[in-house]
C-alpha cells in the first residue's frame, strides 16, 4: 500500500466508524488494528500527516493522545466552553 | 486593569505558617505585584480542593501547537463561575538542555516571556525533565511557541504517546566519574528521534535517560524505558599510595563530604571493606595493601566515592543499558531490567538507534493501548523478550528479581467508607 492510499484508507476507517455511530477518536493501535496490511511505523505517519493537511486533529486524554475528524465528537476544548462575557 | 478579586482561603494560608518558605507566599506576593487574578483564582480554587477533599481541575482535548503532538496539557477548571482567570490553564513543557545548564540570561527571558503571556509560574523540573510553564490560556499557545522557538531557540518537550524528551546527568561538564559523554548522546538522539518526539507514534509514552555512572543521578534505573547507565569492564585503578594516605587520616573520606560531624578516625575496613555488596575487596594491614577482586565487582560506586583520590572507574568504558522501568500506572511501579551488560558507545551512535528501532518496533506491532514496554515484556516473558525480540542470547545478568513494587495497591473493604460515589452529588460539586 503506498502512502496516499495508506491515507484514503486511515481517513475511510475514520468515518465508517462515525457512520456506525462509534468512537470519534481513536488509538493509533485501532487504527493498526483495522489496517492490518500496513507497518504501524507506515500508519503513524500517515495519520501525522493528515493532522498536518487538516485532515485528522489530535485528542488528548492526558496521558494518551488520540486521532479524530476535524469537528466530530468532543471539540479540543473538550466539555468547557468559555463564559460569555 | 480591572480590580483584583481576592478570595478567603483559611486552609491555604495556614502553610504559611511552617518552618519553610510556603509556595503560598510566593504566589500571593506575585499576585500582588504583576496584579494577577489567576494567583488568587488558583489559590481560592486550591481552598475549595483542600474543603472538597478532590481536585477541581480537569485535563485533555489540547495537545500542542500546529504540527505537534505533544507538549501541552490541557488544564480546565470545573469552577469557571468563581474562578473565571483559569478556566483555562494550560500547561506547556520546555524541552530543557542536556544536562540542565542554562544562562541566566535566557532564564531572565523566559521569565519575562513568561510574565506576560502566561500565570508566572513555572517548576523547574517536572519528573521527565522538562521546564513547565504552568497556566495560560488556548489563545496564548502559538504566541508562547513562536517566542520560544524564534527568540530562545527552544522546543517543546514530549507529552502523550510520544517519545519524552530525554534527560542526562551533567556528565563531563562537571563530573570526573563520567563514563561516557551523557550530553552528547542526549542530544544526538534528541535531534535523530525529533519526529517521535512532537508526534505520537507509540501504544504510551517512551522515555531514554542517560546516567554518567552507577551512582545515577537521573535516577534512569527508576524512571526511564531505556536507560543507559556508564560502566566498566577492565579492573578498579588503584593508587596505593592514596589508599594509604586515606587509612593514615591524610585525605579525607567521601572528599570531606561528611565532616559536619566528628565520626572518628577512617577506617577502611568498617566503611569501605565490609560495605562492598559483593564483598570482593580485601585489606592487607601488614602489605598496607587494597586488593579488589574485579570479576565480582558490581560497579556499586561505593568504594570510588569513599576514596575518590585513590581509586577510579576501569579505562575500558561503555553502558549497561537496562529496559522497561516505570512508575505506578497501570501494573505497578517497576526497576528496569538489565538487557545489555556491556555496550560501547561510538558517535553517532548506531548501534544504539539500531537497537532503539527494534524494541519500538515490536512494541508499536504487539503492545496494547497504554501499555509500556516494561509491561509488555511482562506479559511475554523476559526470555521470550531477549530471545525472540532481541534475538539475543540469554546471559545470567538477565535477572528479574530482587525487584519490588514499592506502592501498595488497596481492596476497596480495606479503605474506610470503600471508593464508590454518587455521581448526582459529584455533579452539584463539578458541572460537567
Ligand atoms: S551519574 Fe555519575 S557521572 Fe553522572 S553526575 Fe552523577 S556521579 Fe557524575
Ligand atoms: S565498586 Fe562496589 S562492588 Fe566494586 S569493589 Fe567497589 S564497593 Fe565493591
Amino acid at each position: 500500500m503506498d502512502k496516499a492510499e495508506l491515507k484514503q484508507k486511515i481517513l475511510e476507517v475514520m468515518e465508517a466508524k462515525i457512520k456506525k455511530g462509534g468512537k470519534t477518536k481513536i488509538y493509533l493501535k485501532d487504527l493498526q488494528r483495522e489496517i492490518p496490511g500496513a507497518n504501524p511505523r507506515e500508519i503513524k505517519n500517515a495519520a501525522n500527516e493528515l493532522v498536518r493537511e487538516g485532515k485528522l486533529e489530535y485528542f488528548s486524554t492526558g496521558s494518551t493522545v488520540m486521532f479524530g475528524l476535524p469537528g466530530v465528537g468532543m471539540g479540543l476544548e473538550a466539555g468547557v466552553e468559555k463564559p460569555e462575557e | 486593569m480591572s480590580e483584583i478579586k481576592k478570595h478567603d482561603t483559611p486552609m491555604v494560608d495556614q502553610l504559611k505558617s511552617g518552618p519553610w518558605p510556603s509556595f503560598v507566599d510566593d504566589i500571593y506576593s506575585y499576585g500582588e505585584k504583576h496584579k494577577k487574578q489567576c494567583a488568587f483564582d488558583l489559590m481560592g480554587q486550591l481552598e475549595l480542593s483542600y474543603k472538597h477533599k478532590e481536585t477541581h481541575w480537569k485535563h485533555g482535548g489540547i495537545v500542542g501547537v500546529f504540527g505537534y503532538g505533544g507538549g501541552v496539557i490541557g488544564r480546565y477548571s470545573d469552577q469557571q463561575e468563581k474562578f473565571p482567570s483559569i478556566w483555562a490553564f494550560h500547561t506547556i513543557r520546555v524541552h530543557h538542555p542536556a544536562g540542565k545548564w542554562y544562562h541566566t540570561a535566557a532564564l531572565r527571558k523566559l521569565c519575562d516571556m513568561w510574565d506576560h503571556r502566561g500565570s508566572g509560574f513555572v517548576n523547574f523540573h517536572g519528573s521527565t525533565g522538562d521546564m513547565v510553564l504552568l497556566g495560560t490560556t488556548t489563545e496564548q499557545l502559538e504566541p508562547v511557541f513562536f517566542d520560544l522557538t524564534h527568540q530562545f531557540h527552544w522546543d517543546l518537550g514530549g507529552s502523550g504517546s510520544n517519545l519524552r524528551s530525554p534527560a542526562c546527568c551533567m556528565g563531563k561538564s562537571r563530573c570526573e566519574w563520567a563514563l561516557f559523554d551523557t550530553q552528547e548522546i542526549d542530544y544526538e538522539l534528541t535531534m535523530h528521534f525529533q519526529d517521535e518526539l512532537h508526534r505520537p507514534a507509540f501504544p504510551y509514552k517512551f522515555k531514554f535517560k542517560f546516567s554518567g555512572c552507577p551512582l545515577d543521578c537521573v535516577a534512569a534505573i527508576a524512571r526511564a524505558d531505556l536507560s543507559f547507565i556508564g560502566t566498566w569492564i577492565d579492573e578498579i585503578q588503584i593508587d596505593q599510595e592514596a589508599v594509604k594516605a586515606y587509612v593514615n587520616g591524610e585525605l579525607k573520606p567521601n572528599a570531606g563530604a561528611f565532616s559536619d560531624r566528628d565520626w572518628g578516625p577512617f577506617d577502611i575496613k568498617k566503611e569501605v571493606i565490609d560495605l562492598c555488596p559483593t564483598k570482593c575487596m580485601h585489606w592487607d594491614e601488614k602489605e598496607q595493601k587494597l586488593y579488589i577482586n574485579n570479576k565480582d565487582c558490581v560497579r556499586c560506586m561505593h568504594c570510588i566515592a569513599v576514596m575518590p583520590k585513590a581509586l577510579k572507574p576501569g579505562k575500558d568504558r561503555g553502558v549497561s543499558i537496562l529496559i522497561g522501568a516505570k512508575s505506578v500506572i497501570l501494573e505497578g511501579a517497576q526497576l528496569s531490567t538489565l538487557l545489555i551488560p556491556f555496550m560501547r558507545l561510538e558517535p553517532p551512535y548506531d548501534d544504539v538507534k539500531e537497537l532503539v528501532y527494534k524494541i519500538w518496533d515490536y512494541w508499536m506491532e504487539v503492545g496494547k493501548n497504554r501499555e509500556r514496554v516494561g509491561e509488555l515484556i511482562q506479559r511475554i516473558g523476559l526470555n521470550r523478550f531477549i530471545v525472540d525480540v532481541m534475538g539475543m542470547k540469554p546471559i545470567p545478568q538477565h535477572v528479574r528479581i530482587p525487584r519490588n513494587d514499592p506502592y501498595i495497591f488497596w481492596r476497596e473493604e480495606e479503605v474506610p467508607g470503600g471508593w464508590k460515589r454518587d455521581i448526582k452529588e459529584f455533579r452539584k460539586r463539578h458541572p460537567a
